[in-house]
């Protein structure tokens, strides 16, 4: 099924996408010809049950897996299929792509600006400019009394923060985030989906979000539901529903 | 930043004990090969300080440090007549257990023969060498005296005048240097069963067997031009002499008395060193296992190859390093108590660093084969 588009810019377009699995002797089909654009300036968000296939278009779109069928292209240019190489597009990603998880992955041993300023110097970004981008990122997400504490010293809350603060280091086109909010309490779930909110109004970015959590149906600019691997529905989420004053 | 040194600062604790454990392994192989080397040198010290170019000893045997040996006392004199010998010295060594002051104490008693020999040879840190022929004596600090000591050995008092350092026999005993008649006085004193013994086996008695008139060999040292091999052949004409090099009493004493010993430490000292490269490499290994989570992290992100090498490499580096810093205080510190010596050989250790960096580098290889095959989406798993 192919979904709607609303006018903006697609950054990564993911088409007629099928992912295969081995489970010992079975064949598992997590995605069955899956097309789904995700455009600057728009918060997508991609629901379904367990095993719809949500993180698995994800891992697709994000090119940290290979579609077993189908094409994922970048700005209209075919940049993955079945044989490309995903280790080569490192480069790639760290600067496109922006990844965000349900544990906020912090590399333990380095404090909360380290883990920012880690991202920044992996870019090639002089220590000295790297800490300060880091310093001034983590200000913004109000964490900056934290930026010396380790990730065991913060808060699921605050470390759910550095991690976005990290994937927003190299100022990425796309935003990946799976159940982002779900180790989270509503309150600190609904501030990271308004900073989420305000990169795709703001900064432009193409923001696509996983969850289970309904609440944020408000938030999104379109819902797509999955089920069994395909997408089963595309709807304007509350923002978009705002806008149009529907 | 320099996520490396990171990572140790933050589990300096844990590092530090991987350090320290990995530095006692290579403390006991540095210990192994040194006391391997301390038995060598301590065999070889006399051979190889005393000056001797041949040595005279019993017929048919392999003396005096191989096998026993007895001359007769007058055989120096029978020797300095060949053709092509400079000068003659005669030779005692004996161990034997006495009281001093209350404690049992083992002594290698060694003859030197004053005048001819002024012991020049001896390396004092104390004390001077022997001025009178006879009840002076130089001991090796490891039998516990001092100089100015008087200790009573058979019926005469003998005072300590010099004091060396390291001086030991292959047994470990500390030498106690006395003149030539003093050595045969003290091994003269036997209990009387032993008197009558000895002369009803008169004419077969050798050192051990209480002839303290016996020597246990004598010490040729050549003129210039000589040829050792005919001054040799000339010697071994008379029928009761054996003749044996320098170099001949070295292989002699390391490939024959002491052989099975240096097999059984080498063997013990290659086992040491495989325990030791094996847990290094496992430690090293399982380090980066336990980082597996953050590599994939560093992939995710876009860190290139090099970052995540960088990580495995310079910590193994570090904690080869640190462990190798260790292992040098234990072995610099604690060997030197050691009751026997543990002589650590700069070629040895530079060894033992080279074959550390190769272990190191080699378990590095393999962690990061391990690293490369880390997928970045297995941040999720």
């Amino acid at each position: 099924m192919t979904a709607q588009f609303w006018p903006s810019h697609v950054v990564m377009e993911v088409r007629g996408a099928s992912k295969t699995y081995l489970s010992g002797a079975n064949e598992v089909k997590a995605l069955t010809d899956m097309t789904l654009a995700l455009k600057s300036g728009e918060l997508t968000g991609i629901v379904g049950p367990s095993g719809s296939g949500k993180t698995t278009f994800l891992m697709i779109a994000g090119l940290l897996e290979p579609p077993t069928t189908g094409t994922v292209h970048f700005r209209d240019q075919p940049i993955a299929n079945a044989s490309t190489r995903l280790n080569n597009l490192r480069d790639f990603r760290r600067t496109h792509v922006g990844f965000i998880f349900q544990k906020a992955n912090l590399i333990p041993f380095l404090t909360a600006v380290e883990n920012v300023q880690i991202a920044l110097e992996i870019n090639d970004v002089r220590p000295k400019q790297a800490k300060a981008r880091a310093r001034e990122l983590l200000a913004q997400f109000g964490l900056d009394h934290r930026e010396n504490n380790y990730p065991s010293q913060l808060s699921g809350g605050e470390q759910q923060r550095v991690s976005i603060a990290r994937a927003l280091a190299n100022d990425p086109v796309l935003l990946l985030a799976d159940e982002p909010t779900a180790a989270l309490d509503g309150s600190r779930g609904r501030q990271v989906m308004e900073v989420f909110r305000t990169l795709a109004d703001v900064h432009r970015v193409a923001v696509c979000v996983v969850t289970h959590d309904p609440r944020w149906s408000d938030i999104f600019d379109r819902i797509v539901e999955m089920s069994d691997g395909r997408v089963v529905e595309v709807r304007p989420g509350g923002a978009m529903k705002a806008r149009l004053q529907i | 930043m320099n996520i490396a040194v990171k990572d140790m600062r933050f589990s300096m604790l844990r590092f530090a004990l991987t350090a320290v454990g990995i530095g006692l392994l290579l403390g006991a192989t540095m210990g192994m090969i040194g006391l391997y080397r301390g038995i060598v040198h301590e065999a070889l010290l006399i051979i190889n300080d005393i000056g001797a170019d041949l040595w005279v000893v019993e017929g048919g045997r392999s003396g005096p440090f191989a096998e026993t040996s007895a001359v007769p006392s007058s055989l120096d004199r029978r020797v300095e007549g060949v053709p092509g010998v400079a000068s003659t010295r005669r030779f005692i060594q004996y161990n034997q257990q006495y009281i001093i002051d209350g404690k049992s104490v083992r002594l290698a008693v060694t003859g030197v023969d004053y005048p001819k020999d002024s012991g020049s040879w001896i390396p004092l840190i104390d004390g001077r060498l022997f001025r009178s022929t006879r009840y002076e004596a130089i001991a090796d600090q490891s039998t516990g005296l001092l100089v100015g000591d008087v200790v009573r050995l058979g019926h005469d008092d003998y005072t300590v005048v010099g004091l060396t350092k390291g001086q030991v026999d292959m047994g470990g005993d500390g030498m106690f240097f006395v003149t030539i008649p003093d050595s045969q006085a003290i091994n003269r004193v036997l209990p009387s069963e032993a008197i009558l013994l000895n002369r009803l086996a008169k004419g077969r008695s050798r050192m051990g067997l209480g002839d303290g008139g016996a020597l246990a060999a004598v010490m040729v040292e050549l003129k210039p031009n000589a040829d050792p091999e005919v001054v040799k052949a000339q010697m071994k004409a008379w029928g009761d002499v054996e003749v044996l090099t320098q170099e001949e009493e070295r292989s002699m004493l390391l490939d024959g008395r002491l052989w099975r010993l240096r097999v059984q430490i080498l063997a013990f000292t290659a086992m040491t060193l495989l325990v030791a490269g094996s847990i290094i490499a496992l430690t090293i290994y399982m380090l980066t296992l336990e980082k597996i989570n953050q590599i994939a992290l560093l992939k995710l992100i876009g860190a290139r190859d090099r970052v995540i090498i960088g990580l495995i490499v310079q910590q193994a580096l570090w904690i080869a390093a640190l462990g190798f810093s260790v292992a040098l205080f234990i072995s610099f510190t604690l060997y030197p108590h050691f009751p026997r010596t543990v002589l650590l050989v700069p070629e040895d250790l530079a060894g033992i660093g080279v074959a550390l960096l190769v272990i190191s580098l080699g378990a590095s290889w393999f962690a990061i084969r391990r690293a490369m095959q880390v997928r970045a989406q297995e941040v999720l798993a």
